[in-house]
């Protein structure tokens, strides 16, 4: 195919575009989208390794994978709330308490009767999957403001049956095909995850399903007009919604390993899912790698960045209350998100790399 | 019969706790047309300042509690004047996200005004009531039937104005509609303002009855009752003003007297399910009624 089209250039006497003079491999990891999440992953493979062994302390310290494995945990919360939000155009406030059904399993299933990892992802899946039908059924009889406070209700609901039935869970290290995994090793688990989760989401958008999802946001009356089924997509968005925030939970508690229910600034408490909320608003709600991003700068950022700023070590509260400032400025100046942001950014360096190329050339070889 | 009268008048305080902050999230709803999701930390920061100015110079909590209002009443003031007012044309979701970040800066800035203290609350008014039934004894403080009293006359005198003043009125063309009620010259600035700081006061209120019951003061001490507020606002409807406060006094009721039952009825242990229970048929009322309890059905527009 490559040579066919090499040579059709030649016979026009064109050079060919810039993706094509690559290797298949390269163009297939550099120039697809697919590729990008790889890569990501790669990344954080090389990050974890480095971390986790104190090859370079100074640079990346060993808490680093810590506050990374929590940012990508919540991560793929925030990604199943971007396609909730920014795609179907409904709005939750249940993340809180959807992430408890994966930490609880977690503990149900590795914890007390001492089942493999997957097992457990199955089984909060299974959960969440049923519990995303019965938030999805809901939400075709109320919508907007009032459904946000009715998932509000289900969460609260949710982490009430959390405390009584136990109310500090935890996990041991476990066995993954064959090697123990640590506390440390947790970033592995959880970036290989949240990779796998962002290309299916990925597939998603550009799938009939994602144009359905958006046309449902746009106008639920138009998009039943053209045949899309309101409950069938509904349904879909809440159940992944729920599953991603279950994964999330699973990916939580392997992570940090103990968590305590009735604290009331605690993981399935409203401060969760209003923080998953934020994170997807400061990304840009309608994209994968805004909603990484924003949920690194939530949960991520005070713990690998700001700490070693000397300043903020010593006043831990105005980090957060920069982060609340830094969310109040982004909604109120950058409605689009980070993502817009930077999309702004590379549109306006191409202008100013097409004026000084034209500065330097003349205006026809520009 | 001492044993439900003991439950009754356990209510009394998470029954004015909540329809305070019912009516302040209410106020604030109807006119700026958002979920507060700050109110909580905002009374919090009241509770804080009111004991503050209690251990710092000597002064009774009566006399604390205005500067605590005052203080949370100018807060309120601030973020609608310096944020809402800005932010006209950020869309509902975006006014709900600016609310949560208002979270993240009070709680930054507690520790930063305050240091980390642990504040001290005394009761309004020391020491129990108490009498003999046939069968047994029945007490509770006589704080409890103070601070209902404010509640009752704090809700009642908001409940009048809201009725029969100039101010009412205005509020309430506001809530209809805000556009038409500018046109009809009612400077809706100010009707949002007045609503945001009455909501700020009316919650230091709040967070002090529940600090000097005895509870336990942090800074997220009330994002519980928000909670009960928010669920109470849709049980009743936001619709109307009275709805969602009715509503209000019904769920921490209807938590107690489900205790009560399942105490009664020899089963203990299941009182951890009082809430669960409490939540569950709230959503189902909702499920089938979605505009409230009180709420009248507004027809949509296409």
């Amino acid at each position: 195919m490559k040579k066919y089209l090499n040579k059709n250039y030649a016979l026009l006497g064109k050079t060919p575009p810039k993706d094509e003079r690559f290797t298949k491999v390269a163009r297939a990891l550099f120039f697809n989208p697919i590729g990008h999440y790889i890569l990501f992953g790669v990344l954080c493979y090389v990050v974890a390794y480095l971390a986790t062994n104190k090859i370079i302390p100074d640079l990346i310290p060993y808490s680093l994978q810590s506050s990374l494995a929590i940012s990508f945990s919540f991560a793929i919360a925030s990604i199943g709330f971007c396609l909730l939000m920014g795609y179907s155009g409904l709005a939750s406030l249940g993340t809180g308490g959807f992430i408890g059904i994966g930490s609880y399993s977690v503990h149900y299933v590795m914890y007390q009767a001492e089942l493999p990892l997957p097992v457990a992802i199955v089984a909060a899946l299974l959960v969440a999957a049923l519990i995303g039908v019965v938030v999805g059924f809901i939400s075709l009889r109320i919508e907007g403001i009032y459904l946000v406070i009715l998932t509000l209700g289900l969460s609260e609901i949710l982490r009430n049956v959390y405390m009584v039935v136990e109310d500090k869970i935890k996990v041991k290290n476990f066995e993954l095909f064959g090697t123990l995994i640590k506390k440390q090793h947790s970033l592995y688990i959880v970036a290989t995850l949240l990779v796998v989760v962002m290309i299916i989401t990925h597939n998603i958008i550009n799938s009939p399903t994602g144009r359905a999802m958006l046309a449902m946001k746009n106008s639920t009356a138009a998009a039943q007009a053209m045949g899309i089924s309101l409950i069938k997509y509904r349904l879909l968005a809440f159940v992944i919604c729920t599953m991603y925030a279950a994964l999330s939970g699973v990916m939580i508690m392997i992570t940090i390993r103990s968590i305590q229910a009735s604290n009331a600034s605690g993981y399935y408490a409203l401060i969760t899912s209003l923080n998953i909320l934020a994170a997807v608003i400061i990304g840009g709600f309608k994209s994968i790698w805004g909603a990484v991003f924003g949920s690194f700068v939530m949960y991520g950022m005070q713990t690998a960045i700001l700490q070693d700023i000397p300043f903020f070590a010593e006043n831990p509260e105005f980090i957060t209350f920069i982060s609340g400032a830094l969310v109040i400025i982004v909604v109120m100046f950058f409605p689009g998100g980070l993502a817009q942001l930077i999309l702004e950014l590379k549109a306006k360096v191409k202008v100013w790399y097409k004026k000084i190329k034209e500065g330097i050339y003349g205006k026809d070889l520009g | 019969m001492a044993y439900f009268l003991s439950t009754l008048f356990g209510s009394i305080i998470p029954m004015c706790v909540t329809a305070l902050v019912t009516m302040a999230i209410t106020l604030i709803f109807k006119t700026s047309f958002t979920t507060n999701f700050a109110q909580g930390v905002i009374s919090a920061f009241g509770a804080y300042v009111v004991s503050s100015v209690m251990t710092s110079n000597g002064l009774s909590i009566w006399l604390a509690l205005p500067a605590g209002m005052l203080v949370s009443m100018l807060i309120a003031i601030v973020i609608d004047v310096g944020i809402f007012r800005r932010g006209r044309y950020v869309n509902a979701l975006g006014k709900q996200i600016i609310t949560m970040g208002l979270i993240s800066i009070v709680v930054g800035a507690t520790p930063l005004v305050f240091g980390i203290v642990n504040p001290g609350f005394t009761p309004f008014v020391k020491g129990l009531i108490s009498f003999d039934l046939a069968d047994g004894n029945v007490s509770f403080p006589k704080n409890s039937l103070v601070c209902m009293a404010m509640t009752i006359v704090v809700i009642g005198a908001i409940f009048v104005l809201l009725r029969y003043s100039k101010w009412g009125l205005s509020v309430r063309a506001t809530a209809s509609n805000e556009y038409v009620a500018g046109m009809m010259g009612i400077n809706t600035h100010v009707v949002t303002a007045v609503s945001w700081g009455l909501a700020g006061a009316i919650g230091a209120l709040a967070a002090t009855i529940n600090a000097s019951s005895g509870n336990t003061v942090n800074i997220y001490f009330m994002t519980n009752y928000q909670v009960f507020a928010f669920l109470a606002g849709i049980l009743g409807g936001f619709s109307t003003f009275h709805g969602p406060v009715i509503a209000a006094l019904m769920i921490p009721l209807a938590n107690n007297l489900v205790q009560y039952a399942v105490n009664v009825m020899g089963r203990p242990d299941l009182t951890g399910w009082s809430m669960v229970f409490v939540y569950g048929i709230a959503l189902v009322i909702i499920f089938f009624k979605p505009q409230g309890i009180f709420g009248k059905k507004i027809a949509k527009k296409v």
